[in-house]
């Protein structure tokens, strides 16, 4: 029987790449695609697949809420989270969402066969540097990290940290209900309680935790580069 | 159409995926493969492509780095940047060193091989999200 896998991206360049490089295996099937979160859990419930692969970084729902979102409707979904961030911060929230593997991007194609196959056999996987990673952090603190530790994002439910993330990429209130198939209203209340929960007074503190607290990810460009030449006055 | 091709990411996996969707066009070929700028100096000196994708975002020398050396080293060769970054500001930076296209990663699957195909012509292709300019000359 074949080994059936959903993966969750939303490039769909680097789904072809996932694709190409996991069909390669007999017996190993990519049973679909999603390039958000919120269609990921979708997919999900309808194909049953074996392993679910989701980018942390993805618009609408992210992929440790989307992790959160699988493993609520089934415990049984096995979830390895592929991300470009290595702090330990992003390490510890998705062991406590519930996934099995962690594999940075940059490692992919050197580590996510072996990811799935440890899946498979019922092992958890995490790529070596995060091994390197983890350890540190033990070496350096002198803590754990437990799976009781409470999550970074104490005090907001949920539906919450999905509203902050809509809200962060830009969405409108209008926006965000219609995503979320709630009234404008019940989404006016619940930024109006993010906002008292967090104590922000703008977007743009909004914005700021949900970098920080990585609901979105962030590429910093290069440095525009100097001018040269007679400068302007 | 012949057209060899030098594929430049810092993710493998992005090359993967670029590959498969060139590859399916009759003709093109993906001739090397470079993870960071200066790979991508060296290996355009050795295998003359005729057709450069190149990232922005990489370590050791990033894109428009390279793409500045290139112009002077190899001023036939046609670099297409495809991207994270949705910036007219980075794509006025990119064209400014030298590339003659640019489209945004998240559309790459819908505009990649058209934009090849316009650089490989010497036209010039560039797309943001929402905002399209494509084949200009």
């Amino acid at each position: 029987m074949k080994l059936r896998i959903l993966l969750a991206d939303d490039h769909e360049i680097v789904r072809r790449g996932l694709r190409a490089l996991l069909e390669k295996r007999e017996g190993w099937e990519v049973c679909g695609e999603a390039s958000d979160g919120r269609e990921a859990v979708e997919k999900a419930l309808q194909l049953k697949p074996d392993v679910v692969i989701v980018d942390i970084g993805m618009p609408n729902l992210n992929g440790l809420d989307t992790t959160r979102q699988l493993l609520q409707h089934d415990p049984q979904f096995k979830v390895i989270v592929l991300t470009i961030t290595d702090s330990d911060q992003v390490i510890r929230e998705a062991l406590d969402a519930g996934a099995r593997g962690f594999v940075l991007k940059s490692d992919a194609a050197r580590d996510l066969v072996t990811a799935v196959e440890a899946l498979q056999n019922k092992r958890m996987f995490f790529t070596p540097r995060v091994n390197d990673l983890v350890l540190a952090g033990f070496l350096e603190k002198g803590h754990s990290l437990s799976r009781n530790e409470t999550p970074k994002l104490p005090t907001l439910t949920a539906r919450e940290r999905e509203i902050t993330q809509l809200l962060a990429e830009g969405n409108s209130s209008k926006e965000v209900a219609c995503l979320l198939n709630l009234s404008t209203k019940t989404v006016e209340t619940h930024r109006s309680n993010i906002m008292r929960k967090l104590s922000f007074h703008s977007i743009r503190d909004l914005v700021v935790y949900a970098i920080k607290n990585n609901l979105i990810q962030i590429e910093i460009p290069p440095a525009p580069k100097a001018p040269t030449g007679p400068t302007a006055a | 159409m012949t057209i060899r091709i030098l594929l430049v990411d810092d993710h493998p996996i992005v090359r993967q995926g670029l590959k498969t969707l060139l590859e399916g066009r009759s003709g093109w070929e993906v001739i090397g493969e470079a993870s960071d700028g200066a790979e991508a100096v060296e290996k355009a000196k050795d295998l003359h492509p005729d057709v450069m994708v190149l990232d922005v975002t990489m370590p050791k020398m990033n894109g428009l780095e390279a793409c500045r050396v290139l112009r002077r080293q190899a001023p036939q060769l046609e670099i297409l940047f495809v991207t994270q970054h949705d910036s007219p500001q980075m794509m006025r930076e990119a064209l400014d060193a030298g590339a003659r296209g640019y489209v945004v990663k998240s559309n790459a699957a819908r505009d990649l091989l058209a934009a090849v195909e316009a650089v490989s012509q010497h036209r010039m292709f560039t797309a943001l999200n929402g905002r399209e300019s494509a084949g200009l000359q």
